[in-house]
């Protein structure tokens, strides 16, 4: 697995079919589907902005995973094939993950302008001003009329600083206001309410424009066919396009060592707006009847009933597009020689691991039985007093009283039970209770200073999950599974 | 592969679940993993092997080291590069602006992995950053994949605002056969341990280097102590202690290397007292060297002595209260202090006076008889008091008649600084609070010197 090189011609082709899938399912970021309405109605901003040089602003909102980011993508690079983008226009990307604050972004912006030789050391008192020279930088710069500007900032919620001035964002739809500059600001997020997040000087002059893409709007039928599209369509490969080398048959060591080179040059040119598909001459490695088998399994498959079941599943928990790609990652990331096919159990299995991962059954199962018995007890104590916190000395006490009615149980010394509820503590299963406890005055946030026997906690876990993992757990002694289903005692 | 797979035991399925996600070199990789599993459950030994076997670039970060964004940026850029520079990178753009231009220039679509180990930690950071990384790569155009190993699962972590989804592996502890398979492992190191601390010849040596020996060993070893523990550091260490104990009757020629049931009967009891220093780590004083250089010869006895000492002073609370020799009227204060902590004012007048008077049993009281265990003073921990208090119950408990001098005063603030008693250590002596901060065996064993019974007046006892 390890770099092996071996003459075997099928295992070739599933490493380079793996290879392509993983690229289609991680790096396109560019082929967008659904939603023509709104991808209209972006493209339509940018063509107005970037040709007659109109300003304007819009929000772009949509829960996670929707393709909001995809669809910026699709559209510039569809308008980048339409007029000279790199000339007529400069689209700034900003990140409010990344640019957590105005000074860092201004600097972002004067990078993404190029724009650091010319603002050198220069010192600006206000943020406006600074924006303002950068513009006229562009203005003066070229002979003619300055470049329209697409601002594009991502997590826009980050952008509306809590607390704080939202210089940037006042600065920015300002000027789409005043006939500076032609520029399109477009703010992309997940929170709906963002508006509310704004200055009344910020909102007044944004022009509300909202542009919502919301996972299942367009899709007639059931949720679960646009998911088996998907599949379908990620999962084929493109056949037409490629002239196959009749070198790929025998020799492969040869072809493979080609194919990296290749891939040398296609990996510089990723970064084009051009489509990857298209780019990917490793592509010719790939045997024509190969792909032809693949691509009929794949659609096969997407006939099975198993396959749709588990699509349905998945749609019922989430319709986050990057989960559904995790999901085909992992699927596709199993191919090997020894499993040239996709197996629709690994799709059930994967899928079933995604929705409900039941970790927290797992860490519970994970456990040492001692363990086990103290969140059982402390269990039992909540259930008694209604959820009240309890401290270690309480769990103890409903431990010992459980463990001297079971002589075959092993008494364990004090100081080691109390690790193992440290253990608990550490592995985040039950909490401390923040109290503020008496003497010490009350500015001093005493829950450190009381004993740690004494220190308040609740379960962080909900209840089924306990009897999940009591029920499943191997190996557990009977008394124990007996005294969890007999409860209070 | 096969190596790999002797090298990290009973981890086959999370080693193929990581090869397939990382795959071949000219792959590209998944945006983020999250690994979690219990400690001691070989995640981080997991993906440091499969990244060295694989020979990606990566970059190990463990967050307990690096704790602020400005180190972990740092580490991440002086990790890529090839020779030593100093790095300066203070917030995230500068980090992606840095990644990017590596890219440019050296590493291009090349395979980077960066590991945040123990990335719990990252949470008490600024929130963002887990969910920047998490997306890190879509924000800079490189192969890049961030793992994030942690003993927490991943509900744990809540991201206000969402993050996007990393592909999860959960690593399940190891059960009883894989214990005893890895710890099994561990024999020859086990035996050369048990030879150099004793001399031994070579008909015995034979017998201890057989493996029969050692997985009976094991078995009784871990019957006793599998139910409290399933750390595996923990389980080897005390493997490790246990096992010279157990050979040393055959060493001594007591007991033949055959005779399983009277070996048995040997290490049994040892087992049962050696549960007691789970987790405590206090060292076998035999299998540690005082430091050389320090100590003349002539002292050498000395360290040793102490670390028995340390250890039989751990080991037992009353040895530890005994160890403290206070004085005796200081021991009475803490006594008092003690009971002052776990009665209810209410009852002071019942439990310290004389003539008390007759009790009225009224339906409340009787209510209020019913104790509930869980509202017991001494399950809720110690009360706060005031000095006042804390003086009429000493005087009320001792029975000789002694003078409120500077002295008697002079011992609280040498309590409170003994950390036995908190509070103030200036006595005021209208607005001092105190609070006893020692458990219940610890003032059995100073009352036990006095001559004291705390029991009798303790109201949960009643």
């Amino acid at each position: 697995m390890c770099g092996l090189q071996t003459e075997n011609p099928l295992e070739v082709q599933i490493k380079l079919i793996r290879k392509y899938l993983k690229l289609k399912i991680m790096a396109d970021n560019e082929s967008f589907h659904g939603h023509p309405q709104e991808r209209n109605h972006v493209y339509d901003l940018f063509k107005r902005t970037v040709a007659h040089g109109e300003s304007h602003s819009a929000l772009m909102i949509g829960p996670r995973g929707s393709g909001k980011t995809t669809l910026i993508n699709s559209v510039l690079q569809q308008i980048s094939k339409e007029v000279d983008l790199s000339n007529d226009a400069l689209v700034i990307r900003l990140n409010g993950l990344i640019h957590s604050d105005d000074k860092i972004s201004l600097k972002s912006i004067t990078a993404q302008m190029q724009l650091e030789n010319a603002v050198g050391d220069r010192v600006f008192g206000t943020f406006a001003e600074n924006l303002a020279f950068l513009l006229s930088c562009l203005q003066s710069g070229a002979d003619r009329r300055c470049k329209s500007m697409l601002f594009i900032l991502e997590e826009f919620d980050m952008f509306c600083h809590v607390g704080r001035t939202q210089t940037l964002l006042y600065n920015l739809f300002d000027i789409t206001h005043s006939a500076q500059a032609p520029m399109c600001v477009l703010g992309v997020t997940n929170r709906i309410d963002v508006v509310e997040l704004l200055e009344k000087r910020v909102k007044s002059r944004f022009s509300h424009r909202h542009i919502f893409i919301f996972p299942n709007e367009d899709s007639e039928g059931a949720p679960h066919a646009k998911y088996r599209d998907r599949l379908v369509n990620t999962l084929c490969l493109p056949r037409t396009k490629t002239v196959a080398t009749p070198k790929k048959k025998g020799r492969s060591r040869k072809s493979t060592v080609t194919s990296e080179d290749l891939m040398e040059i296609d990996q510089e040119t990723t970064s084009l707006p051009d489509s990857i598909l298209s780019r990917h001459t490793d592509l010719q490695n790939l045997d024509q009847e190969f792909l032809q088998d693949w691509n009929a399994h794949v659609t096969g498959l997407a006939e099975e009933q198993k396959v749709l079941d588990c699509l349905e599943k998945l749609c019922y928990y989430t319709v986050n597009e990057q989960i559904f790609r995790n999901v085909l990652f992992e699927l596709v990331s199993k191919l090997s020689v020894n499993k040239p096919y996709i197996d629709v159990s690994d799709l059930s299995a994967i899928i079933d691991k995604t929705v409900a991962p039941e970790h927290r059954v797992k860490l519970l199962q994970s456990l040492s039985i001692l363990e086990l018995s103290l969140v059982i007890a402390m269990k039992h104590g909540m259930e008694i007093f209604d959820g009240e916190p309890m401290n270690f000395e309480m769990v103890l006490h409903r431990y010992t009283k459980f463990s001297n009615s079971n002589s075959s149980t092993q008494t364990v010394p004090r100081p080691v039970i109390l690790k193992a509820f440290e253990h608990l503590q550490e592995l985040e299963i039950i909490m401390p209770v923040r109290t503020t406890d008496s003497i010490y005055n009350t500015t001093d946030t005493t829950a450190s200073r009381v004993q740690k026997e004494y220190k308040l906690f609740t379960l962080a876990i909900p209840s089924d999950d306990i009897s999940e993992a009591v029920k499943n757990f191997k190996a557990l002694p009977t008394e124990i599974s007996h005294w969890y289903n007999n409860s209070v005692v | 592969m096969e190596q790999l797979q002797n090298k990290v035991p009973c981890r086959e399925e999370q080693l193929n679940d990581l090869f397939n996600l990382l795959g071949d070199g000219d792959e590209c990789l998944p945006c983020s993993i999250f690994i979690s599993g219990s400690m001691a459950t070989g995640k981080t030994l997991c993906v440091n092997s499969v990244l060295r076997c694989l020979n990606y670039k990566h970059v190990i970060i463990d967050c307990i080291e690096c704790y602020t964004p400005k180190i972990i940026f740092e580490t991440i850029l002086s990790g890529l590069e090839d020779e030593e520079i100093e790095v300066k990178c203070e917030t995230l753009m500068d980090l992606v602006n840095g990644l990017n231009r590596l890219q440019e220039t050296r590493l291009g679509y090349d395979p980077i992995v960066l590991v945040f180990d123990r990335a719990e930690r990252l949470r008490n950071l600024d929130a963002n950053i887990m969910s920047a990384f998490l997306k890190l790569r879509e924000l800079c155009n490189l192969n890049i994949c961030c793992i994030f190993v942690t003993h927490l699962i991943y509900e744990n972590f809540n991201f206000r605002r969402g993050a996007r989804e990393p592909i999860k592996l959960y690593f399940s502890n190891y059960n009883k056969e894989e214990l005893f398979r890895i710890i099994f492992l561990q024999q020859k190191p086990f035996i050369h341990h048990l030879l150099v601390s004793y001399e031994v010849d070579n008909e015995i040596k034979g017998e201890l280097e057989k493996p029969e020996l050692f997985a009976n060993f094991l078995n009784a070893f871990l019957s006793v102590f599998y139910r409290p523990c399933r750390d595996l550091i923990e389980l080897q260490h005390m493997a490790c202690v246990n096992f010279i104990k157990y050979c040393e009757p055959i060493i001594k020629n007591e007991i033949s290397a055959t005779d399983l049931t009277k070996l048995w009967r040997h290490i049994s009891p040892i087992l049962k007292s050696s549960l007691e220093l789970l987790y405590l780590r206090i060292s076998d004083a035999k299998s540690v060297k005082p430091s050389p250089g320090k100590e003349n010869s002539d002292t050498d006895s000395t360290p040793h002595n102490f670390e028995n000492m340390l250890k039989e002073e751990l080991t037992s609370t009353k040895t530890f209260a005994q160890s403290f020799e206070l004085p005796y009227y200081a021991k009475f204060l803490l006594i008092a202090a003690y009971l002052a902590s776990y009665n209810s004012p209410m009852e002071d007048k019942r439990l310290f006076m004389k003539n008390h008077g007759k009790q009225r049993k009224r339906l409340q009281q009787i209510k209020a008889k019913a104790k509930i265990s869980e509202k017991l003073n001494t399950q809720l921990g110690p009360k706060v008091f005031t000095l006042h208090r804390l003086l009429a119950i000493f005087y009320a408990i001792l029975e000789e008649k002694i003078g409120l001098t500077s002295n008697l005063l002079a011992q609280i603030a040498t309590l409170v600084e003994l950390k036995l008693i908190a509070g103030s250590k200036e006595i005021d002596l209208d607005t001092a609070k105190y609070k006893c901060i020692v458990g219940y065996d610890f003032i059995a064993a100073v009352a036990q010197t006095v001559g004291f019974n705390v029991r009798k007046y303790l109201y949960d006892f009643m």
